[in-house]
């Protein structure tokens, strides 16, 4: 197995008295796609926030390629790229303009070609120059997706970028996915359609109320439930832990 | 410190508020041209002088100041808590920019544009009243420190606000009275008490005197005793400022 890229040491993360995150511990691999699923609530987002600087774990520690993500943490973001799960965007900036602020904000020198090329990648090239407020929904998605990868990130996180968007731009972001992973980067996703994590993930993890319920491959995972599918085996965990939970 | 992503930083804020120009430079300098026309002008000319100048004169750095406390302070302030509001704070949440960095970035921006606007209605004075700058390096010694503190001021607004309201407070209930309460338009000497010994307790008070000795050579009160309040005033909410960047207060959940 290749060495981890991150590595998740009893995450603990509570606001007030709600525990988000109970001693979660996690590794994901190089060159992996690792989908992380859960219902709404579950932690998912909470612990991306963690790894990506947006929230404080309450406890434990969290490595990306070695360095800790609050004492090293400049090298760290440097290492990582997120696509968040709500779609923002600065009415001041042209798509252009915005993958040069964020090539800047990242510590790269800013590059119009390197930006153009982004674009162009992600189908956003004839957007280049208009207000990033007049584009649609999904140039909006994949303007955010451009903008997680100005600084060439080892390692990108995707909360839930599905949600809401049409089954052709689905099929497009899944296929930008692959082809991320076959270059060499290491990409963590959330998820509610977990067909897609079945087809695209090489592990899979199951959050339920803040506690990792399973890592597993995917392979071994379908294998040991004798050919069900994965959202039936998902189900299944989810509702004995809520048996638990209610017990 | 990545001086790529400082650079970037104060750019971004430079070219944000040049954008809206109409709203972040042009509508500030009419609104005080109006002042300075309506006060200065029309009423100056049946006034006598105060502190030995020109009324006409004596409203003008207290008109400088109270442009550049506003722009300062609402550069920083709107810059930031839209931001917030849109999610575009994510972008520098998650890249590797310090406390300082931020800080830098978003204070420079900040001074830039009360100092472009500042500029703006001195010359739009100078032509109506003549005078030259009695001492240089006062004018410029408040001009940048007030300014600094009037943007570290807005950072922490924007920081604790939770909607627009909480941030209106501030310029509207806050500053604007201080300003007018703080000589702008007098001189504290014609004050009876207890106005006069109240007045000493604002802080636009030391800000307006100290650059108005910078600009006319008087003032109710040195420009040692202002400096003292300015400095006082910018390393607090310097530290403030600081303190609430490191630890994430309503920025990192």
């Amino acid at each position: 197995m290749k060495p981890p890229v991150l590595r998740c040491r009893h995450i603990v993360k509570r606001y007030g008295k709600f525990t988000a995150l109970e001693d979660l511990s996690l590794e994901v691999y190089e060159g992996e796609i690792f989908a992380l699923l859960g219902p709404n609530g579950a932690g998912k987002s909470t612990l991306i926030h963690c790894i990506t600087g947006l929230a404080k774990q309450s406890e434990g520690s969290i490595e990306v390629l070695g360095f800790d993500t609050v004492a090293d943490f400049r090298t760290t973001r440097r290492l990582v790229g997120l696509v968040p799960q709500e779609i923002n965007y600065d009415p001041f900036f042209t798509p252009v303009e915005s993958l040069m602020i964020q090539m800047g904000l990242m510590g790269v020198e800013p590059n119009r070609e390197r930006a153009e090329a982004l674009l162009k990648t992600f189908a956003l090239d004839e957007k280049r120059d208009a207000y990033t407020r007049t584009l649609s929904g999904g140039m909006k998605r994949r303007l955010l997706v451009a903008k997680s990868l100005v600084h060439e990130p080892r390692l990108l996180f995707l909360d839930e970028p599905t949600a809401g968007v049409d089954v052709e731009l689905r099929r497009e972001l899944w296929q930008e996915v692959q082809d991320l992973r076959t270059a060499g980067t290491t990409i963590v996703l959330t998820t509610h359609y977990i067909e897609e994590a079945e087809k695209l993930a090489d592990r899979i993890g199951i959050l339920h109320k803040g506690e990792l319920l399973l890592v597993e491959s995917r392979e071994s995972l379908l294998e040991r439930h004798g050919g069900r599918s994965l959202e039936d085996i998902y189900l299944e965990l989810i509702r004995k832990a809520d048996g638990r939970h209610a017990a | 410190m990545s001086s790529i992503a400082l650079k970037t930083l104060f750019v971004k804020e430079v070219r944000r508020f040049s954008k809206v120009w109409l709203q972040t430079v042009l509508s500030p300098l009419v609104t005080t041209s109006l002042y300075f026309l309506v006060f200065g002008v029309a009423l100056g000319s049946r006034l006598r002088e105060i502190s030995g100048v020109p009324y006409i004169q004596f409203v003008v750095p207290g008109l400088v100041m109270m442009t550049m406390v506003r722009d300062a302070f609402l550069n920083t302030s709107s810059s930031l808590f839209q931001s917030k509001i849109n999610g575009t704070i994510t972008d520098i949440l998650v890249a590797p920019i310090g406390a300082f960095e931020m800080l830098v970035a978003y204070v420079g921006a900040a001074m830039l544009r009360a100092f472009i606007v500042g500029a703006l209605v001195y010359v739009v004075a100078l032509t109506f009243t003549f005078f030259p700058l009695y001492h240089l390096g006062w004018t410029l010694f408040f001009a940048v420190f007030v300014t600094a503190t009037l943007a570290l001021l807005g950072m922490i607004a924007a920081l604790w606000a939770q909607k627009f309201d909480h941030l209106a407070i501030f310029p509207n209930f806050v500053l604007l009275p201080l300003a007018f309460l703080g000589g702008v338009f007098y001189s504290i000497d014609l004050l009876p008490e207890p106005w006069f010994t109240v007045s000493l307790f604002n802080p636009l008070l030391y800000m307006v005197n100290g650059l108005r000795y910078g600009f006319l050579g008087v003032a109710d009160v040195s420009p040692e005793a202002s400096a003292a309040v300015v400095l006082a005033s910018f390393a607090v909410l310097l530290g403030v400022a600081s303190a609430l960047l490191r630890s994430g207060y309503n920025l990192r959940s």
